[in-house]
């Protein structure tokens, strides 16, 4: 079997095909041209993408019948035109504001993948906060030209792109490369489905132990009568078994019942998150935020107006005599 | 005639003597109540340190002469005392000054390397030490007077130099291992080639030193060889233990390097002492102050290979081809020289060449088997050259650096030179051998030694015809410069004369410069006391020395004999006594004397003739030698010392100075261009092609980045991910 | 609201949702880099670079949801700071380049040296 075969049987062939027919199509858009290629262009892109999503569903095998399959290509397509535009708008503040379409598409793809807290902490983070230093920095640094009857234009660095063509071929063979990891991922969720579950499963029995109230509230729900949680020498007295965890609780009278509570639906995600964040990674934690600390810094020392010192004035300040011996009192210093 | 008898007396006592002389050399005993000789070593240390330390506090006043003079005194004293307090005939002893090397790597022989600085001192030393430090005192007292002129840094640098001298001859001859012998030799030469280039300020001087420290190196190279391959034959380099392994190797058979161990120490003390292939340097060396001229190169330094051989006898005694080239190689040097030196006329030169001449003579005798007449002529030898050198210094000193016998003339008339004349007619009579006086003993013991071997028989005719040819330049000196009428032309240094700033210059006396007109006005400047004073003192021990000849010619046990006797140097060899009884059919002292003595009278009545007599008959036979096409070469070669230093030029300099042309040349565009460089044009002309991806453009970076990402991304895809499922 | 569109949690991973994200996330990342390489804008440079950290948030959270960890969604906490002090420093930068060169190209900034 001759290279040039293997290749061509190669699984993710129609992946590269769909590779390469987005890429052209993001060629088109990125070169200087007339108005109807570029469309063209964006057209071909986006039938790429789609291709590539398409091939992205048939590795992923099967329907597992879940519904939501349409809005995460709704999402992806969405994400996908906004990040072309921002590289391909002629006029900065347009480009940042297609980021932020970008943004809410991935916000849109965190909730679909349980990820309810930093889809919003994204939105309000980047599209609220980032965002919005970028749009400031574009607008305090520049105004675009205006043409002569008053027309918003754009500078030329911002109209005609670099080397599109190296860059859409880096750009095709960067998505082949990661083909191989997309092609391997469906494959590898399915083996470990079933230990990931019973992890997941345990990770939230062993969270909701820590969460007393939500614990109590979850056996309310069961047991109405319950007014507290059972204590005995060691602490709580609820255990797990494995899915479920076995809530003791007191309940009217002095009598102590044990209820099921199911920690899946006891814990969600946010709370899941935030466990892990001060559980689990307390020091990456404190990490970032020296990072902020630090960020701020520097931030600062930019910020400050930079004063050209001369020599002088630098051994001033530095505690020694000026250079200049024979400069009468009142010329030194100055700027 | 009745000096026959009288050798014959001689003759039996050096028999007597052959029965000592067979004994094994006894082993050196420790002796730490003479730690005291150290001061000896110490004080020219000291003295050079107080020198320097008044150059540095710029004194003009003659205190350095003073602290060397002073310390070098002391020196002699203490010679003197250790000398009395050991008596001619003690034993050698060895007295541990200071730990210097002792490395041990393992047990046994050639496992462990001794080196202290420790003094082996018998009779050969205590004979060396007294006049090496006798006559540096005197001679320092003579330059205190000689070098006024330099009175500041230079005099301070001049007795620095001195100081160090001595402190390096004094290791060297009391060294106990050949490594400290080898750092005093390395110090002589150091001290030489300092004082030599003395006026650093003048061309020939630094020249000079060159030469002579470059000559010295290659004869050191043989040295160091020598004394390595010495420690791998033997295992030790201390004289003390060496000598009894000598004793064990004569009855062994050693390899082709333990043949070639004598060898090597030749050529080191060829280099030191001025012979045949090394000898080129020692009349160039004139070019320094002339005290240094009387100290370093006629009495002291140049005797170290001389003493070097003697010191080793017992290793030169079991290779008799090695004694057999020392004889040959001092018997052509004594005869090559004295051949130039009659065709000098610079009086310094002259007697350079005759201290090669001379310093043949006694590498003949220690050949030739007679240590005792080696080391006699180096000691009479000492005296009598250190005096003919200072006269000529003070010739110097008066007449403004004039050197040239033929602008000098008279001078015994001249008022002041008096003394100086009278103790030069002395020097030249020793040099001569004239019958009676110091020179003749020692030179008639090394000539009786060499006549009554067959074998070494043409050498003692070398050295009759070398006694006549000097006895011929020395009065050829005297009779042009100290006789006659009274006539002279002063040196270039007349314009310093008036505030005594003359100083050794004595290579122009061939300058064509005519200096009648100075001639009206030129006073010579008279030596005074301490120069007068000196003179007179080297004179006194110059017929001193020559004591111990009248005793041996009368049988008696004489000083200098006992003292070789009792050295290393004889025992070990038991040969210093004539083998044959027979020269010629007859008494060889007898014969010899006879020759000896006709040799040195004809050398002087001829000299006489053609120097004083008819001054101008000379000039005619030089010229009618000239004028003949087949005499021609005669004269020129001679005058132009038969073309060594050309001939060294073309053997040695010319192919190195090619070979070193043609090596740059290599170097510059082979090593240097095509490797060095070359290898450096790599890297640039690899830059160059990646040039344009460094256009300083931050996407090209990126782009250069995300292209290695990729293919790093592709590769790990490939390889472990297993993508288009190959793997 | 929870489950609004999410698949019932923790149920089974959604495999062909979280291969769509894993395609996004690709496409994002290539996208930004591409944008990286031709934008001559230094500002819509970083926001390129902003869109690269992006497709590896979305990688982060999908993966974390198919190991049905949370994680991944940490790491995403840690790349938001990580962005916002970047852009609050790079920002800063260009600034301070634009008020030497009074223009926003990155070509403007090609010589090596200082003038």
């Amino acid at each position: 079997m001759n290279p040039t075969d293997q290749l061509a049987s190669a699984p993710l062939m129609p992946f590269y095909v769909a590779a390469a027919i987005a890429a052209a199509g993001l060629l088109l858009v990125l070169r200087p041209g007339r108005a109807a290629m570029r469309r063209a262009g964006a057209v071909i892109g986006l039938a790429g993408f789609g291709m590539l999503m398409a091939q992205g569903l048939k590795l992923a095998g099967p329907s597992d019948g879940s519904v939501s399959t349409p809005f995460y290509m709704a999402f992806a397509a969405i994400g996908v035109i906004g990040a072309v535009r921002v590289i391909t708008h002629p006029r900065p503040v347009f480009a940042a504001i297609y980021f932020v379409l970008t943004v809410l598409a991935a916000g849109g793809i965190f909730l679909m993948l349980q990820a309810e807290f930093l889809a919003f902490a994204l939105i309000i983070v980047y599209a609220g906060a980032i965002l919005i230093t970028y749009m400031f920095v574009l607008m305090l640094a520049h105004q675009s030209p205006e043409d002569e009857i008053g027309r918003i234009g754009a500078e030329d660095y911002d109209r005609i792109p670099r080397e599109p063509l190296v860059a859409t071929l880096l750009g095709f063979f960067l998505m082949a490369s990661l083909g191989s990891v997309i092609e391997r991922a469906p494959e590898l969720a399915m083996e470990n489905a079933a230990i990931a579950q019973s992890r997941a499963t345990a990770d939230r029995a062993a969270a909701l132990q820590k969460l007393p109230n939500t614990m109590l509230q979850q056996a309310k729900a069961k047991e109405p009568t319950a007014t507290g949680l059972a204590r005995d020498a060691g602490g709580l007295a609820s255990a797990t078994d494995g899915a479920m965890v076995q809530v003791r609780v007191n309940a009217e009278g002095d009598a102590v019942r044990t209820v099921q509570v199911n920690p899946a639906d006891a814990v969600d995600n946010v709370q899941m998150v935030g466990l892990d964040l001060v559980a689990k990674y307390p020091a990456s934690l404190e990490l970032a935020g020296v990072i902020l600390l630090m960020a701020m810094f520097g931030a600062v020392v930019l910020a400050r107006r930079q004063i050209e010192l001369g020599d002088d004035e630098r051994r001033k300040a530095a505690g020694m005599g000026s250079m200049v011996l024979d400069v009468p009192e009142t010329e030194r210093g100055g700027a | 005639m009745m000096l026959p008898s009288l050798m014959l007396a001689l003759n039996d006592a050096a028999a007597g003597h052959g029965s000592l002389a067979d004994a094994v050399i006894p082993k050196a005993v420790a002796a730490p109540e003479l730690r005291w000789a150290g001061w000896i070593l110490l004080l020219p240390a000291i003295s050079a340190v107080l020198c320097t330390l008044l150059a540095v506090l710029r004194t003009k006043s003659k205190l350095p002469a003073l602290v060397t003079v002073l310390s070098l005194g002391t020196c002699f004293a203490m010679v003197l005392k250790l000398y009395l307090s050991r008596g001619p005939d003690a034993g050698p002893v060895v007295v541990h000054l200071w730990d210097w090397m002792n490395f041990s790597w393992g047990g046994g022989p050639w496992k462990s390397f001794q080196a202290d600085i420790s003094l082996y001192i018998d009779s050969l030393t205590m004979l060396w030490m007294l006049f090496v430090t006798g006559l540096g005192t005197l001679i320092a007292v003579y330059a205190s007077e000689y070098m006024e002129g330099e009175r500041g840094a230079g005099y301070c640098r001049f007795f620095f130099g001195v100081s160090i001298f001595l402190l390096a001859m004094s290791a060297l001859v009391m060294a106990d291992n050949l490594l400290l012998l080898y750092l005093g030799w390395e110090g002589v030469g150091l001290a030489s080639y300092l004082l030599i280039g003395f006026y650093y300020q003048k061309p020939a001087a630094v020249a000079a030193g060159k030469k002579a420290f470059i000559m010295n190196r290659i004869g050191d190279l043989g040295l160091a060889i020598g004394i390595w391959l010495i420690w791998v034959n033997y295992g030790s380099i201390e004289f003390n233990t060496l000598f009894q392994a000598f004793g064990d190797a004569a009855r062994g058979v050693g390899g082709w390097d333990r043949s070639l161990i004598p060898f090597c120490l030749m050529l080191g003390a060829f280099g030191k002492s001025a012979q045949l292939p090394l000898f080129t340097w020692l009349p160039d060396a004139m070019e320094g102050p002339t005290p240094v001229s009387a100290l370093i190169h006629a009495a002291t330094m140049v005797t170290a290979g001389v003493y070097l051989i003697a010191r080793m006898q017992p290793l030169f005694t079991l290779h008799p081809d090695a004694m057999a080239t020392v004889a040959w190689v001092g018997a052509l040097t004594a005869l090559l020289s004295a051949t130039i030196g009659m065709a000098q006329y610079d009086i310094k030169r002259v007697f350079a060449y005759s201290t090669v001449s001379q310093l043949g003579y006694m590498f003949m005798g220690l050949g030739v088997g007679t240590a005792f007449g080696a080391a006699y002529h180096v000691f009479t030898h000492a005296f009598f050259k250190a005096l003919l050198f200072l006269t000529a210094g003070a010739v110097m000193h008066g007449f403004a650096g004039q050197l040239d016998l033929r602008r000098l003339s008279g001078l015994r008339k001249v008022p002041g030179f008096a003394i100086v004349s009278w103790t030069m007619l002395v020097g030249c009579l020793w040099l001569s051998a004239f019958p009676y006086t110091a020179g003749f003993f020692s030179k008639d013991l090394i000539l009786v030694q060499a006549m009554s071997q067959p074998r070494f028989q043409v050498l003692g005719w070398i050295g009759l015809i070398t006694a006549a040819m000097t006895a011929y330049y020395t009065f050829r000196v005297w009779f042009r410069v100290c006789a006659g009428p009274v006539s002279y032309v002063p040196g270039e240094d007349a314009h310093a004369h008036d505030d005594h700033g003359d100083h050794g210059h004595d290579d122009h006396g061939h300058g064509a410069k005519a200096h009648d007109a100075h001639a009206g006005e030129f006073h010579p400047h008279a030596p005074r006391f301490a120069i007068n004073g000196v003179l007179l003192l080297i004179c006194l021990g110059a017929i001193l020395a020559g004591i111990p000849g009248i005793q041996a010619l009368r049988g008696q046990h004489n000083w200098v004999q006992e003292m070789v006797y009792h050295s290393s140097a004889v025992r070990a060899s038991g040969v210093d006594h004539v083998t044959t009884p027979v020269a010629f059919g007859l008494d060889p002292h007898g014969v010899v004397s006879v020759f000896g003595i006709s040799a040195a009278i004809g050398g002087i009545l001829i000299a006489l003739w053609l120097h004083l007599l008819d001054r101008r008959m000379a000039d005619r036979i030089r010229t009618a030698l000239l004028s003949n096409g087949l005499t021609r070469w005669l004269p020129t070669s001679m005058e132009n010392k038969w073309y060594f230093d050309e001939i060294y030029h073309a053997l040695f300099r010319l192919p190195m100075w090619i070979t070193s042309h043609l090596l740059h040349f290599f170097d510059r565009h082979f090593i240097d261009g095509l490797l060095v460089n070359g290898i450096g044009r790599v890297p640039v002309m690899v830059g160059r092609l990646f040039q344009p991806l460094y256009n300083g453009a931050l996407q090209g970076y990126a782009t250069s980045m995300a292209g290695g990402l990729i293919l790093v991304l592709a590769w790990v895809a490939w390889r472990w991910l297993g993508a288009g499922g190959v793997s | 609201m929870m489950h609004l569109l999410a698949d019932a949690a923790p149920a089974m991973a959604p495999t062909q949702g979280v291969t769509i994200a894993l395609v996004l996330s690709a496409a994002l990342f290539t996208v930004g880099l591409i944008g990286f390489l031709v934008r001559r804008n230094m500002i819509l440079m970083f926001l390129c670079t902003e869109l690269m950290l992006q497709a590896a948030g979305i990688a982060f959270i999908a993966f974390g949801r198919m190991r049905m960890d949370t994680s991944g969604q940490v790491f995403v906490i840690f790349i938001l700071t990580v962005a916002a002090a970047e852009a609050a420093l790079a920002l800063g930068l260009v600034v301070l380049l634009y008020r030497r060169r009074e223009t926003l190209s990155a070509e403007a900034w090609q010589e090596l040296h200082e003038q």
